[in-house]
């Protein structure tokens, strides 16, 4: 930037903050900012004016770097995106107001520009700094799901039940496919329950994901019982007019231990 | 190449050990036909467990060695079929269901057992 | 895309290789075993479809990228091209148990299923290519 510009800012710097604090009230207005408290909010606005009016006079990479330590302090509290904007938005209503008053017409024009473009990489910058962490966020549940999808438990030798816990889409049905088969191969089993008493809603696609895994069960040469179906499930399941025929279904896993057990020769008896 | 075919009583035991290619895969069905009719075998495994890929035409070939070793008097079971291949052939929509299957050679033997004793 | 290699397919070995490489291609790519299973199949199929109908042709395999909502994401490309006959009735090739070889009816279908982008163009009398991608999750 034009270091006529850097100084004319930096001579009225005082005057900036001051007339971009009475500004900035009127941000406050905003619902996720009123919940902080008080002494917090305007200590931050002191910080934020300051930081952006000190991106001025040092290089590009070192004002980067202060501006990301200072938003990222931000993001990990919680501190709405729409505050940066709206905060930039009213620092630029500023210095335009401040300089359309100090300046010549001819050099208007150009002085805007600068402004403009120095305003907008800051928001550029926090607009990124923002998306980057939702996406980091977004990708760790990711994770954190995937970690809890669908363990297969052994319970017996060649009976092994897997539990499905809350809503399946593709992604995951894929995944608890692979699971599924892996740890049949792994433990030898011949017959896997799979528990859908934790699904919520089993609708035509969800149907679809669970038949085709009971069909690959099958060919690696094991046997699947679905086992947890509640009542409202059964009257989807019909209404939909999915057809589970092929394969044996048990209302509770209970009674789909004990049909593992007849088809897998073995029976539990009582010790007299 | 060809995939060998070993006689265990009246039982034939295969394990495809190669990658199956179409001309390999028809000789196969050639082969173990013949060997059927000349030892009277009443069982076969078919052990599946080194095969890394089966597409649609030699999922058709294994279909059909065993529609015809049925008709021949010879219960086929297929097993050791991998995950991956699985999961390939259902989505697919390959489903082989008039194939019984069994986890490995050892429960295979245990199944052709059941279904010819039973 | 940043290399590609390809494999003519006019004899029943040059299935065979083709899903070699397509297998090398995948492994060094980062795909698991079970999106292996699932390139090497869609390769053997549409090599297969080569071989059936038009005799002569190359399955090309290289490596894509794309920029995604997530950043740079990753995919392994197939092109299947021919100079055979063509298809003129592409919606009944694509549909479940459609076959003129007596197969099960799952190849072009089939090979929709297990990529994750599918692309058919055919010229009556001049050739096909299909094009199928498989992303890395």
């Amino acid at each position: 930037m034009e270091p006529s510009i850097i100084d004319f800012i930096y001579k009225r710097k005082q005057l900036l903050v001051e007339k971009w604090l009475e500004e900035v009230e009127s941000v406050t207005q905003d619902s996720a900012i009123t919940r902080i408290p008080e002494d917090i909010y305007s200590e931050t606005n002191r910080e934020f004016i300051d930081v952006i009016v000190n991106t001025l006079h040092v290089s590009p990479e070192e004002a980067k770097e202060r501006l990301r330590s200072f938003v990222e302090r931000l993001i990990h509290i919680g501190w709405p995106l729409s505050y940066f904007t709206r905060g930039l938005q009213a620092f630029r209503r500023v210095i335009l107001e401040e300089m359309k008053e100090n300046t010549q017409a001819e050099q208007a024009f150009s002085t805007f520009g600068e402004v403009e473009n120095w305003i907008d990489g800051i928001v550029n910058q926090l607009v990124d700094e923002y998306t980057g962490s939702w996406e980091n966020t977004l990708n760790l549940q990711k994770l954190a799901l995937k970690e809890l999808s669908a363990p297969l438990i052994p319970v017996f030798s060649h009976i092994s039940v897997m539990p499905l816990i809350g809503t399946i889409d593709t992604e995951r049905a894929k995944l608890i496919m692979e699971n599924l088969l892996e740890g049949i191969i792994e433990h030898r089993s011949q017959v896997v329950l799979i528990d859908i008493t934790g699904v919520p809603v089993v609708d035509t696609m969800v149907a679809h994901h669970i038949i085709q895994a009971a069909e690959a069960v099958r060919l690696v040469g094991a046997e699947c019982i679905l086992v947890g179906i509640r009542p409202e499930i059964a009257q989807t399941i019909v209404n939909l007019g999915i057809d589970l025929g092929k394969f044996p279904t048990k209302s509770t896993l209970r009674k789909g231990i004990e049909s593992g057990l007849e088809v897998t020769n073995k029976k539990i008896v009582e010790i007299e | 190449m060809r995939v060998p075919i070993l006689k265990l009583h009246n039982y034939l035991l295969i394990s495809v050990q190669v990658e199956l290619d179409d001309q390999t895969a028809l000789q196969f069905q050639e082969d173990l036909l013949s060997k059927i009719h000349k030892e009277g075998s009443t069982g076969v495994v078919i052990d599946l467990t080194s095969v890394e890929m089966i597409d649609s035409f030699i999922a058709k070939v294994l279909g059909e060695v065993v529609e015809m070793s049925n008709l021949m008097g010879a219960k086929v079971v297929l097993t050791g079929i991998q995950p991956a291949v699985a999961i390939t052939l259902i989505d697919m929509g390959i489903k082989l269901e008039e194939v019984p299957t069994a986890l490995d050679l050892e429960q295979g033997l245990e199944k052709l057992q059941q279904e010819l004793e039973g | 895309m940043s290399s590609q290699s390809c494999v003519e397919v006019h004899t029943e070995w040059g299935i065979v290789s083709a899903r070699q490489a397509g297998r090398n291609k995948a492994k060094e790519i980062g795909f698991g075993n079970v999106d292996q299973a699932r390139i090497t199949t869609a390769i053997s199929e549409l090599a297969r479809n080569i071989y059936l109908y038009a005799e002569k042709g190359e399955i090309c395999i290289g490596e894509v990228s794309e920029m995604g909502g997530a950043g740079v994401k990753k995919g392994l490309q197939i092109t299947a091209k021919d100079v055979g006959p063509g298809i003129d009735n592409i919606r009944e090739v694509m549909a479940d148990g459609f076959t003129t070889s007596g197969g099960l009816g799952a190849g072009l279908p089939g090979v929709k299923r297990l990529m994750d982008h599918f692309d058919i163009e055919s010229t009556s009398g001049e050739g096909t290519t299909i094009t199928a991608i498989k992303w890395l999750r």
